[in-house]
């Protein structure tokens, strides 16, 4: 029989791996980006999990509005690499070290 | 006989019957795959005043056969400095979910192999899928004409699915439900009750899109051969080209009977309403004239003839242009379209009087 | 052992596999197709768990199109690969510390007695898990709902004014006057004389 833990565990696997990917892939802003996208799908599979374990669907509707926010943020994270990429010729999150102060 | 048989079927494990009926699915889909392309090189050759295939079988009828024989004895040539793997898998990404959406498509009042609840969003997204097989190939084929054509696909297709993605909410929108079957069933009574009627600027908008997102002329700047070869595809030969060929008519197959299904009333007969009811219960007539599996297949037929006679028709748009039809004149069109019917729906005007 | 916890954790397996794919291939093209992975088996897991609209929503959206955008502009983008992967070894071992110590925390916590809890019975309404939720967004959650739609008008507008660029050097044609043109303005039909010979 599948538990809750079972589907927790699972979270805690894949926030624990993502959170790795961003020590691992310090430089490249792509990874990073889609590091978080991966963090998020652990922290929803959390949420749908409870949902389901305990009965009430209002765990789904966070599921749903975390999905509308993660979708905005992954076209304004590429727009600004794009808008990077063209000024900069780099995505190397080193070299975007022009603002002091 | 027919009571014995019926008892094996039952017996039949689960897995075995599911089997038997994709196979069942299956078998004649890949055969209208195959005449399709004769009829499509048939069709566009007397559209042009020539002749088309001719000589391999009677009127060329055997066309398909040698042609998928002589495509399984070639080389599949893997280009050097080529992602194996990916280069391999990515025919299989582009068929697989063509043939996978056919599994919510009914066909006739039940006959259908998974009666789900959600079937429309089921098919919007294994359709959305199949992108992936044209991004994988152009970018596995470590060729600039490939990779061209890889970024025309991408963005041409997550344009397009915009649009036919809120065609599909007015469809829903009219008939309260995701269900396939129930969205035909809304619209029973008569043909003016199909909802091509109250819907047509969203059945325009949804055949549009329906042929850029197949890749299909006139919107074939993925594969446009005058500019990029083949695109995505010019590395591929033999089986691997065979499996992308086949992918792209089971899509088109896919959408047409998708838009009899969800605009032109599906199975439903259009001489509903019109004929007495004593005209369904003759014997061999009133079955054909009644609502049925003839009726869906006659209407899908038509739209796969329409998919050819555009091909012979208009010539190629360029690359922006496609860009400003999609966002700049369909996606408008149906979010005001939404809005007039969200109008309707809420004076209960038309359809929705009930 | 159920076939359904032989699904799970074959789906698991895979979802983990990908995810830790994901962060070690060298390319990012690799990187993103194994995003990709991770995604689909994760809808997969939430079917199983009732939740189907949102698994289908997760490849609908996430999959056709947040992910091919990724790929779109990975593709599009010529990055110096060995550049971004200096530091790759040295930061290994913190990392996967970190990571090993969060998941042993985590999973001592969410492993415990108390959330072993058995699945409930399968709802046995026939109102389906899309209808449900479009009631709750709807009705309860009408107002954050409203908000999500403006967060995404907010995206969309930022994201265009972002990358939009004017060039003035590029030889453009707007397609409706193009649409516009009559015969008379390309060609002229002149009439001759037949020359005599």
């Amino acid at each position: 029989m599948i538990t809750l833990s079972h589907y927790l565990v699972l979270g805690a696997i894949l926030f624990s791996l993502s959170v790795a990917g961003v020590f691992l892939n310090r430089k490249n802003a792509i990874v990073l980006l889609m590091c978080v996208e991966l963090m998020l799908l652990a922290v929803n599979m959390n949420f749908i999990a409870f949902s389901h374990y305990s009965g009430d669907p209002a765990g789904q509707v966070f599921v749903f509005f975390i999905l509308t926010v993660a979708a905005a943020e992954a076209a304004i994270g590429l727009a600004i690499l794009v808008l990077l990429f063209r000024n900069r010729r780099t995505i190397n999150v080193q070299d975007l070290d022009e603002m002091k102060g | 006989m027919t009571e014995s048989l019926m008892t094996f079927w039952n017996e039949l494990p689960v897995l075995i019957q599911i089997l038997v009926k994709i196979v069942a699915l299956l078998l004649p889909l890949m055969g209208t795959v195959a005449y399709y392309t004769l009829a499509e090189r048939k069709i566009i050759g007397y559209m042009q005043v020539r002749l088309g295939p001719n000589r391999v079988g009677p009127r060329g009828a055997l066309q398909p056969i040698a042609d998928a024989l002589k495509l399984v004895f070639k080389e599949i040539i893997i280009p050097s400095n080529a992602s194996r793997l990916l280069f391999l898998s990515a025919p299989v990404l582009a068929f697989a979910p063509a043939l996978a959406a056919w599994a919510v498509v009914p066909f006739d009042d039940g006959m259908v192999l998974a009666d789900i609840n959600a079937g429309l969003l089921y098919i919007l997204a294994l359709t959305s899928l199949g992108v992936y097989g044209v991004i994988i190939a152009g970018w596995a084929s470590n060729s600039k004409y490939a990779l061209l054509g890889a970024m025309r696909s991408a963005a041409q297709i997550v344009s397009y699915e915009i649009a036919m993605g809120f065609a599909l909410v007015g469809v829903l929108m009219a008939s309260g439900s995701l269900n396939l079957g129930e969205i035909v069933n809304a619209q029973g009574g008569g043909f003016w009750n199909w909802f091509i009627v109250w819907l047509f600027p969203l059945f325009l908008v949804y055949v549009i899109s329906g042929v850029a997102e197949t890749n299909r002329s006139p919107f074939d700047v993925v594969e446009g051969e005058s500019e990029i070869v083949a695109g995505f595809h010019v590395e591929y030969s033999g089986m691997a080209f065979a499996v992308f060929f086949l992918a792209e008519y089971a899509n088109m197959i896919l959408i047409s009977a998708l838009t009899a299904l969800l605009f032109l009333g599906g199975w439903l007969s259009p001489l509903q309403g019109i004929l007495p009811d004593a005209a369904f219960s003759l014997p061999v007539i009133g079955w054909l004239l009644d609502s049925g599996i003839h009726w869906l297949l006659i209407k899908t037929a038509f739209f796969m003839f329409a998919f050819l006679w555009y091909r012979a028709t208009f010539p190629r748009y360029r690359y922006d242009q496609i860009m400003r039809l999609g966002w700049k004149v369909l996606i408008p069109v149906t979010i005001v379209w939404i809005f007039v019917e969200g109008v309707l729906v809420a004076l209960k005007i038309g359809p929705w009087s009930a | 052992m159920s076939f359904q916890l032989a699904m799970f954790y074959i789906f698991s397996a895979i979802l983990v596999g990908a995810a830790a794919a994901m962060i070690t291939v060298r390319n990012p093209v690799h990187a993103a197709l194994c995003l990709v992975l991770a995604f689909f088996t994760s809808a997969a897991l939430w079917i199983m768990m009732e939740a189907e609209f949102l698994g289908i929503v997760l490849v609908l959206v996430y999959v056709g199109a947040v992910m091919v955008l990724f790929l779109f502009v990975v593709m599009m983008l010529d990055v110096n690969i060995a550049r971004l992967r200096e530091g790759f070894i040295r930061f290994l071992p913190v990392g996967a510390l970190v990571a090993a110590a969060m998941a042993v925390v985590m999973i001592m916590v969410v492993g415990a007695r108390h959330f072993r809890i058995e699945p409930p019975a399968p709802a046995a309404t026939d109102v389906g898990n899309t209808e449900m939720l479009g009631r709750l967004i709807y009705t309860e959650y009408v107002y954050p709902f409203e908000l999500a739609a403006v967060i995404l008008l907010v995206a969309i507008v930022a994201a265009i004014t972002l990358t939009l660029r004017r060039r003035p050097g590029t030889r453009h044609i707007d397609p409706a006057e193009q649409v516009k043109v009559k015969r008379e303005d390309r060609i002229r039909i002149v009439k001759m004389e037949a020359e005599k010979k």
